[in-house]
């Protein structure tokens, strides 16, 4: 007989026959440590069920006992931790993790024992935990809060707990584009997918269950004529046999966003103990869709009555799932609770099933369309539930012929259906109200998204079919498809008739949000105490806050609210609804971006070389830069870098500064431009100089400093800093194309272009003339201070050379196509090598720039003028340039603004710390004596003390006065001297030899 | 949200930089202009409409093909009316200064 | 003082390892190749000249300038449609290509050059699944109805632009695509490809040995 209650051995609620669970692929797991058997096609959930297994966790709040609720992603109470060690994952839903061989799961929530759980006390001290019961508690004293209340509050709360390791699996992003987006593979989806493929459209269907079918999984049916499962199979081959339709499965539209963007989570092989070799564990999809159909489906709601939290207690649509799909019995004995015919329709599955019906509790008292003969009907309402930890024994009626208890092992409840409607909310729409369904629909969806079949309260399969096939022959035809849909589908539209029942209001404590243990009087506290807005009711109850987001609890949450206060539900409304509809692993989030590819990395092109030398790099934006070459030997970073400054100061070094933005400026207006750019004049710039430039945005603050060099008549090579290259590019071209499209001028960025080395010491002469060409006149008068031009270089080799310096030494910058970086660092070593040449990093290169007062990135940090910077008089006067009028403001030139000052601590081994405020001499640290700050500090051997550059108001007419340094970080105060920025050279003698 | 970019098709929104309103134009700044340029500067530099509907605002399509580009978008739906290269985008040869 | 030796270097010197690399034995998924020492040079109009640069560009290579979001094959270089009234001349034969002298005489007061050929690298991929691992690194739709043989784009690749086109079908009928990414970036990017096509299994060429 089809579907005996002859069970499987050992799953001792599992169907002899029936079902699309595959019984010659037995898959063994444990939960709880206990080992079980289930079989291919189950879920987590369906093999618990299978295996008799009602107590499956403990509750949130009050660690009440809790089993399994639903079939689908809507399950508030069946959360485990799945797997072990680096790839345990909390808070999983048993009803969607599939079943794999080895399967690993744990409950949560309960100490020590899921039987025994100490906690599970909260539930006798239930009266004080009512809503908003930690607002009030807790409040007083203030301090308690994070050094008592909060922690005891974490241990108590919470579900389960994360690995704490890293996880070793991988995650990727994707995005996919189609002309139709089909949400949602049941009758309502696969109608719409095969209307729009058939006319051509570029389609993709997604569903977040192992395969596609939807409710006709659980409830099958008659479709044209035939068996519904038979119709599936016959949908799906065809959708597979279209070229132009993908399906994808395991895979959840969690958003939509802007302009028909979607949000889309593939778990690629979560139904894996681990992902294969190669593979995702999950991929993030962004599927840019230019018309959707959602077919979501509805979710069946709860009534709220005393002991619905129970285990053994679930959805009448789940038990259809459980029976049905997964030939698994929920209960021997079933009692019902609905207030709706489509409840009435798990009558026959719990009967072929071959197990018993008690009876059915039906507000209405009488049974829906349909041969329900035999079955005993009792008008009223479920009041108390019986049992213990392990489920059901009794179902309390309060009904016509009074109170009576009636015996059953497990209770399927229906309250009606919810249209799964959240996609159409994301945009702020709101949904409507409809009494006949008495559910809310959707009312105005996105842009470009019809809402189809149930998920539109087009609750009956015939109209499923209908519905989603229109939605799609439209959505293809809207999308440019020019192909015929077909004929749709078609299947009865059976009755759906429903009286509205909440709640049953007797005494006991009533669950309306399993997964955050909000109760019925929750609910009606937070109205008496005047959180009546449905916003409010949430935060104050922490309704539908949980993981799964209020899934079966928001609507019948408000509908208690509306009854308490007295309204409509259609006025009470809904809260906001927000992506992600679904959890969504930050892993998925972050993709392929996380440890050493967290962001793109930009090599120099000397990095090779650099490495081979065992450079220490830093990072400076995306760029890796070598930060110092420490030798055998040196045991601190500060021995190298003081080791590579000398080196410089007395001999000669190199560094490679490729990272600074190089910009092609062209075009016969190239000179007038860069005159409205920066702040000094470089029209007459002649052909074959360098000039440094400053920059301001149009507030008058600096924005970037460089060096530009003329090349041609009609060509200008900009440098910006590391940092600011990009900003800088997209503020040339905004002066280009928006402020100044009159001018003919060209942009393009030769950044990667050049491999450039800053070559600077009093033995740099000496390196240079080893290197170019013998025909090249290297002397002072031949190549003087800020001249450009291009060298030949022995080996031939065109090289460009600036004669700059930003150490102070006599410098030069020398620059050859990126290609041959490793060659010029290596060719600058053999060339050097009789003057001790030494490659130099970013820290002496900063040491550098400290000792001879230039400042960078520090000083130039979007506060500082020209003039705070010491760089006023740079402004020329004959001319408009960009910042010109503003930086002119009373405010960025009054004359107590902090300007740029060299700070020198009195006592010479006293270390200067950045970030150290300035106060005068006997003042007392605060807002009221702060005159400024240190932005820059090195130790400097050529001072033989650590020093640095700072901001301090008044500082131009303060050299040689002694004030104090302030550190209340380190808890430190020290005297130090303000002094000219230019510790070395002031003269500047040694830069011109 | 996908961007039309009038050169290069429907891209992507991470290619776009935002900028702001694209109504206010830079005052002519003669050398000697005064408290009167200043505050004209003030205004362009500062002061913006709050406008909840369509406005005309500035985009950078700096991760594509690198155009400055007018954009009628809407703040409160984020539709995208139109898009529109900026005057000086290209080669187009443009007489005078400033925008058209 | 001897002379010195000038080696070019790839920026994708230790990055490309040529080979079979991630899963299965059959024909790999993808294919991936670098060729360096190539020729680039990217040219804009000057203002109104348009049609004076499409005119000398006919003249040095045979072609018109490429129309928007297309390449144009010349005879003796690619020339790649890279945003309004600009594009970059390719060549991976850089001694058959005309020098960059040569160019900046053709195009002498009507278009602005700059340099290209060490700032950018180029990266080919190819195979059948291809499109699968270009749709983890790029935005673009690849359809053949959207982004035919011949089609050209600027987009971002990991916040990084590149200039990116299909070129003709592989051997094997399969879809193949060249990019142009920006040195520094060069690394980086090779990474995330050669990850992105471990799943279909991935055949890495030497340098240079690229189709």
């Amino acid at each position: 007989m089809e579907g005996s209650t002859r069970t499987v051995a050992g799953q001792s609620h599992r169907l002899g026959s029936g079902g699309q669970i595959d019984r010659n692929a037995p898959l063994n797991f444990t939960f709880d440590g206990k080992t079980m058997t289930g079989f291919a096609g189950d879920t987590l959930a369906s093999a618990l069920v299978a295996n008799g297994v009602r107590l499956v966790g403990r509750s949130f709040k009050y660690h009440r006992p809790r089993g399994i609720l639903t079939a689908g992603p809507e399950e508030p109470n069946a959360l485990v931790e799945l797997r072990t060690g680096a790839r345990r994952e909390a808070n999983t839903r048993a009803t969607t993790a599939e079943l794999y061989d080895g399967l690993v799961a744990q409950s949560q929530n309960r100490w020590p024992s899921l039987r025994n759980d100490l906690m599970s006390v909260n539930s006798l001290f239930s009266p004080i935990f009512v809503a908003g019961f930690y607002y009030k508690t807790f409040m007083w004293p203030a301090k308690f809060w994070e050094a008592l209340y909060e922690p005891a509050i974490r241990r108590a709360a919470g579900l389960g707990k994360t690995a704490g390791i890293a996880d070793p699996d991988h995650y990727d992003k994707a995005w996919a584009h189609c002309d139709v987006l089909v949400v949602g593979g049941g009758a309502t989806g696969l109608a719409a997918a095969l209307a729009a493929g058939r006319a051509g459209a570029r389609v993709i269907i997604c569903d977040d269950d192992s395969r596609l079918g939807g409710r006709l999984l659980s409830d099958g049916g008659e479709i044209d004529g035939i068996d519904a499962l038979d119709w599936l199979q016959g949908a799906i081959a065809e959708l597979s046999s279209l070229p132009n339709v993908r399906i994808m499965t395991r895979t959840a539209v969690f958003g939509v966003y802007d302009g028909g963007d979607f949000g889309v989570l593939e778990r690629v092989n979560d139904h894996l103990p681990q992902p294969p070799e190669h593979q995702v564990r999950q991929r993030l999809w962004r599927i840019s869709a230019k018309r959707s159909i959602v077919g979501a489906g509805a979710i069946e709601r709860p009534i709220v009555f005393p002991g619905n939290d129970r285990p053994a207690v679930m959805m009448a649509s789940a038990v259809r799932t459980y029976v049905n799909r997964f030939a698994a019995l929920p209960g021997k004995r079933i009692a019902l609770f609905v207030n709706n015919d489509d409840g009435w329709s798990t009558v026959d599955a719990i009967r072929r099933a071959g197990a018993e019906v008690a009876a059915v509790i039906d507000p209405r008292g009488k049974a829906a369309v349909g041969d329900y003969s035999g079955v005993r009907v009792v008008q009223g309402v479920v009041s108390d539930v019986g049992g213990g930890v392990d489920g059901v024994s009794s179902v309390t009626v309060n009904g016509a012929g009074g109170i009576q208890k009636i015996e059953a092992d497990c209770l399927a409840m229906s309250g009606g259906w919810n249209p799964n409607l959240a996609l159409s909310c994301f945009h702020r729409g709101k949904p409507a109200w409809r009494d006949d369904i008495a559910a809310f629909v959707p009312a105005n969806a996105p842009t470009g998204m019809t809402m189809a079949g149930a998920a539109n309260g087009d609750l009956s399969l015939g109209a499923c079919l209908r519905t989603g096939h229109a939605a799609g022959a439209m959505a293809a035809a809207e999308a440019g498809a020019k192909g015929k849909a077909g004929n749709a589908a078609k299947a009865s539209d059976e009755a759906f008739a429903i009286k509205p029942l909440w709640h049953v209001q007797v005494k006991g404590k009533a669950f309306v949000d399993f997964q955050h243990d909000v109760t019925a009087s929750d609910v009606q506290l937070a109205q008496r105490e005047g959180f009546e807005s449905v916003e409010h009711l949430k935060r104050y109850t922490t309704l539908g806050m949980a993981t799964d987001q209020g899934k079966t609890s928001n609507v019948t949450g408000l509908a208690i609210m509306a009854d308490a206060v007295g309204r409509s539900i259609a006025d009470t409304g809904t809260t906001v609804y927000r992506p992600p509809y679904a959890p969504v692993a930050i892993g998925a989030l972050a993709g392929h971006n996380r440890d050493e590819n967290f962001h793109a990395t930009r090599l120099t092109p000397s990095h090779h070389w650099a490495a081979e030398r065992g450079a220490v790099f830093v990072d400076t934006g995306l760029w890796k830069r070598a930060q110092w070459f420490p030798l055998p030997g040196e045991t601190d970073w500060l021995q190298s870098v003081t080791r590579e400054v000398l080196a410089v100061r007395n001999g000669v070094g190199f560094c490679d500064v490729s990272t600074l933005g190089k910009v092609d400026v062209r075009g016969a207006d190239a000179g007038t431009f860069l005159d409205r750019v920066y702040i000094n004049a470089f029209a007459s710039l002649a052909v074959g100089k360098a000039r440094y430039g400053l920059m301001l945005r149009e507030d008058g603050i600096v924005m970037d400093d460089g060096t530009t060099s003329r090349l041609a008549e009609d060509h200008y090579l900009m440098t910006t800093t590391t940092a600011k290259a990009g900003p800088v590019m997209q503020h040339l071209e905004f002066c280009r194309q928006v402020l100044w499209p009159e001018l003919d001028v060209q942009l393009s960025s030769a950044t990667d272009q050049w491999a450039q080395f800053s070559i600077a010491g009093p033995r740099t002469r000496d390196l240079l003339q080893a290197l170019v060409d013998p025909s090249e006149d290297m002397s002072n008068e031949g190549f003087p201070f800020m001249g450009v031009r291009t060298v030949k270089l022995r080996g031939g080799m065109d090289a460009r050379l600036f004669r700059i310096s930003f150490s102070g030494e006599m410098a030069f910058e020398i620059a050859v196509p990126a290609r041959y970086g490793g060659a010029m660092a290596r060719n600058l070593m053999i060339a050097g090598e009789p003057f001790g040449v030494t490659p130099y990093g970013t820290e002496a290169l900063g040491v550098m720039r400290i000792e001879k007062g230039h400042v960078a990135g520090p000083e130039l940090n979007g506060t500082t003028t020209a003039g705070d910077l010491g760089l006023g008089k740079m402004a020329s006067k004959k001319k408009d340039f960009i910042g010109r009028v503003l930086s002119q403001r009373e405010a960025l030139t009054a004359p107590d603004r902090q300007v740029v000052v060299g700070i020198r601590p009195l006592d010479k081994a006293r270390r200067l710390r950045s970030g150290a405020h300035i106060i005068p001499k006997g003042g007392i640290p605060g807002p009221e004596t702060d005159q400024g700050y240190v932005t820059s500090v090195c130790f400097s051997p050529t001072q033989n003390q650590w020093l640095g550059l700072g901001l301090v108001s008044h500082g131009a007419e303060r050299h040689g006065e002694i004030v104090k340094a302030h550190d209340p970080l380190r808890n430190e105060t020290y005297d130090v001297e303000l002094c000219s920025p230019v510790f070395y050279d002031p003269e500047g003698v040694r830069q011109r030899a | 949200m996908r961007i039309a970019c009038p050169f290069c098709g429907a891209r992507d929104s991470g290619e776009f930089t935002y900028l702001g309103d694209a109504s206010p134009k830079r005052p002519a700044a003669p050398l000697d202009g005064g408290a009167a340029v200043e505050e004209q500067f003030y205004d362009y530099v500062y002061l913006r409409d709050n406008v909840a509907g369509f406005t005309r605002e500035y985009w950078y399509h700096g991760g594509g093909c690198r155009s400055w580009l007018i954009a009628e978008r809407s703040t409160t739906t984020h539709e995208f009316k139109s898009v529109a290269a900026a005057p000086g985008a290209g080669a187009a040869k443009t007489a005078q200064a400033g925008e058209r | 003082m001897p002379d010195f030796l000038w080696n070019s270097q790839s920026p994708l010197e230790k990055a490309v390892i040529a080979g079979r690399h991630g899963a299965g034995k059959g024909t790999p998924g993808v294919s991936l190749s670098h060729v360096g020492d190539i020729a680039l040079v990217q040219v804009m109009a000057r203002r109104g000249r348009n049609a004076d640069v499409a005119k000398a560009a006919k003249k040095l290579f045979g072609t018109e300038t490429p129309a928007m979001l297309k390449v144009a094959n010349g005879k003796s270089a690619t020339l790649i449609w890279s945003g309004p009234d600009q594009f970059l001349a390719f060549s991976q034969q850089p001694r058959s290509a005309p020098s960059l002298e040569q160019m900046e005489e053709a195009f002498a007061g009507t278009a602005s050059l700059s340099n290209q050929s060490d700032g950018r690298c180029l990266i080919r991929i190819s195979g059948p699944s291809a499109n699968d691992a270009l749709a983890k690194l790029t935005s673009l739709d690849l359809h053949d109805s959207v982004f035919p043989v011949g089609a050209a784009a600027t987009t971002s690749i990991d916040h990084t632009a590149v200039n990116f086109w299909r070129e003709a079908d592989d051997a094997g009928a399969n879809p193949a695509y060249a990019m142009l990414v920006f040195t520094s970036f060069a690394d980086t990017l090779w990474h995330l490809i050669v990850d992105s096509s471990l799943e279909y299994g991935v055949e890495v060429a030497a340098i240079g040995a690229g189709h």
